[in-house]
């Protein structure tokens, strides 16, 4: 039976409609930076919506031709700004029971209120907005209010924080193939749901296809599959007038190698493109989340930390389009010493990578911050708030080639 | 730090990949580019000149012309590459020198045309597009890998392909066979090349003839080369030892004319939807034009505004592979008289220093004297 997305009351919609009225006219003073050139690339290319007039008329999606000039514009002004160098994405956007899991693991309860004032401090920790360009949230935390009665996504937006959000999306077995190779369900509703997020102040989405290697192999199937439906997430987005950002997550589970990894993610990433492409996507207006290129959790081979990035880097040359301005590597179970040295060694490559690359982290930031609520039976809200500021430090500092990890940060050392 | 190449499976050996590397890099030097000496016939006849059209197409011509060409003075401050004719990779020149010596003693690089060019006739069930017959598919892989082997025994280190398809918006053209074959075959292509050792210049066309608009021109280099890519990909080409030598974004001759600018701004907004980094060039190929208009000074106009425009945001050199546009003024100085060579040569050497220029994004329009359209004739579109 498939998920029902929650309607809001009477009431609530006319909260939201304050609510956009308010979003709208503070968006127009929303600062965009534009994006410098980076250490040892060229700059992003200049703004595609603000270049030659394209008409499409073929009947045809190409490249957004159906949308008009200054949606365009819109969405690659949107893009621009969650690709700040030097600042990355916080992602919130985990449903009340996977939340819930991580409060239960450290004793503190699964309530609404918790989940709230939790997530209120990720996004209004003083200083954060330093390091922060965008805020994942998911649908429950955009219809929640700060303390002051602020909506979040205003919250966000109000610190220079652009938020977005996760559509809620469920995941079924694709039938005869291996374990673990699935597709996401929620294309059907998307549009709708997508018009309500716009309204409440999201300004993005994120939909995450995940993926795990079995045998060396993701199957055709499933990466044509879930390839497919994330560019047509893309396209629905943003006729939505939301930024895609796509997610294909292929999962640190299993023992391969750096070599297999590499080979994995390009064929993945390669179709991504052409399927975007085909779908009609805007390219300049979409943003990129992928897993960083790992050997598997239990490869029994040993890699350095610059072997990594050199991976990382080699698959983003041989396939990612320059007009995608920025890739937010997710961590996906690293820890935040080993995604940030492996970030870090990715922007201190000398070779050519003419995009932002940056992080989007939820468990890597989040985790050893509930480890501080662990025994105390409620949220350690100041002391998370702390470390959660330290952490973002480094992010923001790798995200920039400029941190100093710790010996042995970043490497692969196989399992004993 | 220099590393391995990471996870090319099925791949060539580090030493093969090494070579591939260095003759790109080579081929791609700043400010150079590709003379395309391939032609089939003599050049002068595709020249577009109706008094160079009368020069006979002899094979003594055609080696004088050409050694005339290679030995230009300082040509090769602005050429890195020289693509050949299969003729002309086993042909000396009247004194008895090997073509391929007097380049490389010209500081140049030799390069061989390997595909057989098409049929006519061509793919049953597609529609008969622009050029007057139906979509074509190129030929020639069968004995490729032996004649790459050959090539590169006489000294060629790099190889181009040329495939080409036809726009018209109201058939569906190109169609999705058409680009599926086109990909498939240049990407089996590349891969027998690199094997060899030689750099694959991947040449996928979309003529100009026909009257669409430079957007339905946009909209299918884009599908095109997106396509192109994809198969790249699967067929595990090493992009860094592989050149691109697409069309820019043009209208159709018969169609509505697009400034400088927006062909600039078009071609490389297409390219960076597509092409990865990774690749270490573009070479354009210079492609026909109207009647009314100057093939040369085109050419380089259009290559210049991209430089210029998009200075810093291009992570590939982006540069010329021209044929017709390198050589028309030289053609009609030379004129097939000897007393004309150094005239001619010089004619040449300042085309291609334009052409330098342009990859510099500082061509000044006018500055490079040229035949113009004086004497244009219809050029036959077909195999070049």
């Amino acid at each position: 039976m498939p998920a029902r997305v929650a309607m809001p009351s009477r009431s609530r919609r006319v909260t939201l409609l304050a609510a956009f009225l308010t979003v709208a006219v503070s968006s127009l003073a929303f600062k965009i930076p534009f994006c410098q050139g980076l250490t040892g690339t060229r700059g992003p290319p200049p703004r595609a919506s603000s270049l030659a007039r394209e008409v499409g008329h073929y009947g045809r999606a190409h490249n957004g031709a159906h949308l008009s000039a200054s949606q365009k514009a819109a969405l690659e002004e949107i893009a621009e700004a969650i690709g700040t160098p030097g600042k990355g994405i916080t992602a919130t956007d985990e449903g009340p029971l996977t939340v819930g899991g991580r409060f239960e693991a450290v004793g503190v309860e699964n309530t609404e209120e918790n989940r709230r004032t939790y997530r209120q401090m990720l996004y209004t920790a003083k200083g954060a907005n330093k390091y922060l360009s965008a805020a994942i949230l998911d649908p429950e935390t955009v219809f929640q209010k700060s303390d002051d009665g602020v909506p979040f996504p205003k919250v966000c937006s109000d610190l220079g924080i652009v938020p977005g959000v996760k559509p809620h999306l469920k995941i079924y077995s694709l039938p005869g193939t291996a374990d673990g190779e699935t597709v996401m369900q929620g294309l059907d509703s998307l549009a709708a749901r997508c018009k309500e997020y716009r309204e409440a102040g999201c300004r993005f989405a994120k939909w995450r296809s995940p993926l795990e290697v079995s045998e060396g192999e993701i199957s055709r199937l499933c990466i044509e599959a879930n390839m497919h439906d994330l560019a047509r997430y893309a396209l629905i987005c943003q006729d939505e007038g939301l930024v895609p950002i796509v997610e294909p997550d292929i999962s640190l589970k299993g023992d391969h190698d750096l070599e297999t990894a590499v080979r994995v993610n390009v064929e993945v990433q390669s179709e991504l493109y052409k399927a975007m492409i085909d779908h009609g996507v805007f390219m300049e207006g979409a943003v990129l989340k992928s897993n960083m290129v790992n050997p598997g959790k239990a490869c029994k081979t040993a890699y350095t930390c610059e072997e990594i990035a050199q991976a990382n880097v080699e698959v983003l040359q041989r396939c990612m389009p320059v007009s995608i301005r920025t890739a937010n590597y997710l961590s996906g179970g690293q820890s935040l010493e080993d995604a940030s040295a492996r970030l870090n060694a990715i922007n201190r490559h000398s070779g050519k990578k003419p995009w932002n690359l940056s992080f989007s982290w939820s468990a890597a930031l989040q985790l050893p911050l509930l480890e501080l609520c662990k025994g105390k039976g409620s949220l350690q809200l100041e002391e998370m708030e702390e470390l959660y500021l330290k952490e973002l430090a480094i992010a923001s500092a790798a995200a920039k080639g400029e941190h100093s990890p710790a010996a042995g940060d970043g490497d692969h050392t196989p399992p004993p | 730090m220099s590393l391995a190449p990471v996870g090319l499976p099925n791949m060539l050996p580090a030493d093969v990949l090494a070579e591939l590397k260095e003759t790109a890099t080579k081929l791609c030097a700043p400010g150079k580019g590709f003379l395309a000496a391939d032609e089939s016939a003599g050049p002068w006849l595709r020249a577009g000149h109706a008094e160079a059209a009368k020069i006979p197409d002899v094979i003594e011509n055609r080696a004088a012309y050409r050694a005339m060409c290679f030995s230009t003075p300082g040509l090769s401050e602005h050429i890195s590459g020289v693509i050949l004719h299969w003729e002309t990779l086993l042909q000396d020149d009247a004194k008895g020198k090997p073509m391929v010596e007097i380049i490389k003693e010209n500081g140049m690089i030799p390069g061989i045309k390997v595909d057989k060019g098409y049929n006519k006739k061509g793919m049953w069930g597609t529609p008969v597009g622009p050029l007057g017959h139906p979509e074509v598919a190129t030929v020639g892989l069968d004995d490729l890998q032996q004649k790459c082997a050959q090539a590169y025994a006489k000294g060629a280190r790099f190889a181009k392909w040329r495939n080409v398809l036809q726009l018209d918006p109201s058939k569906g053209m190109p169609t999705d066979l058409s680009i599926a074959d086109t990909v498939h075959t240049l990407a089996r292509y590349a891969s027998i090349c690199q094997s060899e050792r030689l750099v694959p210049i991947v040449e996928p066309e979309i003529v100009p003839n026909g009257s669409h608009d430079i957007n339905y021109c946009a909209e299918m280099t884009n599908k095109v080369l997106a396509a192109q890519f994809k198969a790249l990909a699967d067929h595990h080409i090493f992009l860094e030892g592989a050149v691109l030598k697409p069309n820019m974004v043009k209208n159709g001759l018969g169609g509505p004319k697009a400034s400088a600018e927006t062909i600039a701004t078009l071609t490389c907004q297409t390219l960076l939807r597509t092409v990865p980094p990774s690749m270490p060039g573009i070479f354009f190929l210079s492609g026909e034009t109207a009647l009314n208009e100057d093939n040369e000074e085109e050419a380089t106009i259009n290559l210049s505004t991209m430089n210029r425009l998009f200075a810093g945001k291009l992570p590939w050199h982006l540069s010329f592979s021209y044929g017709k546009a390198l050589q028309k003024t030289c053609i009609v100085t030379w004129l097939g008289k000897t007393e004309n060579e150094a005239a001619a040569q010089k004619a040449l050497k300042a085309r291609a220093n334009a052409n330098s220029d342009a990859v510099f994004g500082k061509y000044k329009p006018g500055s490079c004297a040229s035949v113009g359209t004086d004497g244009n004739v219809m050029q036959a579109a077909g195999p070049y």
